[in-house]
């Protein structure tokens, strides 16, 4: 059986003991970041699916409250371009102010403001204020609430958010890359003696890095399945706990199959860089050697 | 892969200490396919960095499988003449041909195969103190891709012709300079190289050894292989009549020749 070069004594590096530290810590904040990313992606992804193409109207509370919520619906329902009207009920007004009110809102005898929720035509562009004037017109103080501004700058928001989260991620990965360069190169100038032997002997660049790769595999495998494991606990914590928490302030904030996949992964391709890194810093070094 | 230089026979009659072998070669042609010169210097001049320039003007040429002895007085260059021959540093001018390539041309991957022709025994050994002597001599094997079996079979019987088999799994330190030397000597040939540098190997070692060594190196001669030995040793000098290349203050001053090797007589 072909056993694996040990020629250069790596394991004895102070410098290489940090590895699996190293990389185990940037693994567990590359899958948070990652994780956020995904997060924000898909909460800004449902929350364009549920409110877009859609008009929300209050009418306030008071005396004629019934007759003009009867009007307005009469009118938005003969409005070109509005496909469906329907008045939210007091039970669904309720669990949305929940959060805030708590789950005695009933008791309460609040003043609440009637919602009817209309749905635009897909492609159909309505005038929000010549609608708004003709609401008015059958029942003052009624007010439209179009959804799209607030969306388009949620979404936006929460794009911004998650390519922030990513470009921690990439920018965590180079801070790996950086130290494993730093441990290499340390790595070699420990042993230039005997990198200098195994290169006058007939060693090939590539003989003497793979000695590098193969013990930051190692290390650096080590490393990463552990900060795996944290970080994928840690986002399991967030799921439960979070959820609990948030009391459904928070959008709904689960993981798909595919992002769990994907952040698994994600130490792999971070050994993957580590070994390749190694690799061609050894190479660079040898390179200037004659 | 050419298989081991040497195997030792029973009937090997042990001299000074140092098994003197009949030495078959496993493949029946001799080491230099040709006679002609294995290593040319041509106006060659070195400097490390920036330093000054340590050697100068130096040009000659050394026969397949011929013996030389490289000398000079102290800093006179020959452990930096030595360098530019196992390639481990270039000239600063003019140009060095080894087996017929000139090394600048020679693209960098294919110099580790040109090195892997050429044994070096250094003047400090440099063994790997965190491996055993068998693992150190099987180095060269292992970094020319040989298999294991094949590779612990030939250690273990180079081993035993240079009187070690004891001794396979010490660790240097715990070795004599001696014993180590011969490790660093069977190190060098073991991947049967056609030429073999041995810079100051007597040096550590007491006039006994350097004696035994000699003619180790002589028997390493015998069967083609070219060797350089670099030394400032006047008693080992006066013994062994090789030509001489001597050097001072980084200019040659003599180049002895001696006939060039006969491939015919390389199979004993």
């Amino acid at each position: 059986m072909m056993r694996p070069p040990r020629d250069l004594p790596l394991s004895n590096d102070p410098a290489s003991r940090y590895i699996p530290w190293t990389v185990g810590l940037l693994v567990f904040l590359a899958t948070l970041s990652l994780a956020i990313g995904f997060f924000l992606s898909s909460a800004g992804e449902n929350w364009r699916r549920s409110l877009s193409g859609t008009l929300t109207i209050q009418v306030p509370a008071g005396p004629d409250q019934q007759a003009f919520t009867g009007s307005v619906i009469d009118l938005l329902s003969t409005t070109p371009g509005i496909d469906a009207v329907r008045r939210i009920t007091d039970d669904e007004v309720a669990t949305m102010l929940e959060p805030w009110l708590g789950d005695e809102i009933s008791t309460l005898d609040l003043p609440m403001p009637v919602l009817i929720d209309a749905t635009v035509r897909r492609g159909h562009a309505i005038d929000i204020e010549a609608l708004s004037t003709r609401l008015m017109a059958v029942a003052p103080g009624t007010v439209v609430d179009e959804h799209a501004v607030w969306l388009r700058r949620l979404t936006d928001l929460a794009v911004i958010a998650a390519t922030v989260s990513l470009s921690v991620m990439v920018l965590v990965l180079l801070s790996a890359v950086m130290t494993v360069v730093f441990t290499t190169r340390t790595g070699l100038a420990i042993h230039s003696d005997i990198v200098e032997v195994l290169h006058l002997i007939g060693a090939k660049d590539s003989y003497i890095a793979r000695q590098f790769q193969i013990h930051t595999l190692w290390l650096a495998g080590i490393g990463a399945a552990c900060g795996s494991v944290l970080g994928g606990s840690a986002i399991l914590l967030i799921e439960v706990y979070g959820a609990r928490l948030s009391n459904g302030l928070l959008p709904d904030i689960t993981l798909s199959g595919i992002q769990w996949g994907l952040l698994c992964l994600l130490p792999v391709a971070a050994v993957l860089l580590v070994v390749a890194t190694v690799g061609i810093t050894v190479k660079r070094v040898l390179g200037r050697m004659m | 892969m050419a298989g081991l230089l040497l195997s030792s026979s029973d009937s090997g009659r042990r001299a000074n200490g140092y098994a003197i072998l009949h030495l078959n070669l496993f493949r029946k042609e001799p080491l230099v396919a040709a006679i002609g010169d294995i290593v040319r210097f041509e106006s060659v001049g070195m400097r490390y960095r920036l330093g000054v320039e340590v050697l100068h003007d130096i040009s000659f040429s050394l026969a397949a499988g011929s013996f030389h002895f490289l000398t000079g007085p102290s800093g006179a260059g020959k452990s930096s003449l030595m360098r530019l021959m196992y390639l481990a540093h270039r000239p600063s001018c003019g140009s060095i041909s080894v087996f017929g390539r000139d090394v600048s041309t020679v693209p960098r991957v294919e110099l580790a195969a040109l090195r892997r022709r050429i044994g070096v025994v250094f003047q400090d050994f440099r063994l790997l103190d965190h491996l055993t002597a068998l693992d150190n001599v099987a180095l060269p094997l292992r970094i020319a891709g040989a298999k294991e079996g094949q590779i612990r079979d030939h250690v273990a019987e180079l081993l035993r012709w240079v009187g070690l088999e004891e001794q396979s799994d010490a660790k240097p330190t715990t070795l004599s300079g001696g014993e180590q030397q011969r490790v660093a000597i069977a190190r060098a040939v073991i991947s049967r190289p056609q030429i073999l540098l041995a810079d100051e190997p007597t040096g550590n070692v007491d006039g006994e050894i350097a004696i035994r060594l000699m003619y180790l190196l002589e028997e390493l001669n015998k069967i083609g292989t070219t060797v350089v030995v670099a030394t400032h040793n006047e008693a080992l000098l006066e013994r062994f009549s090789h030509p001489r290349i001597r050097i001072e203050n980084g200019a040659l001053i003599e180049h002895g020749h001696e006939t060039a090797f006969d491939p015919d007589a390389a199979t004993i």
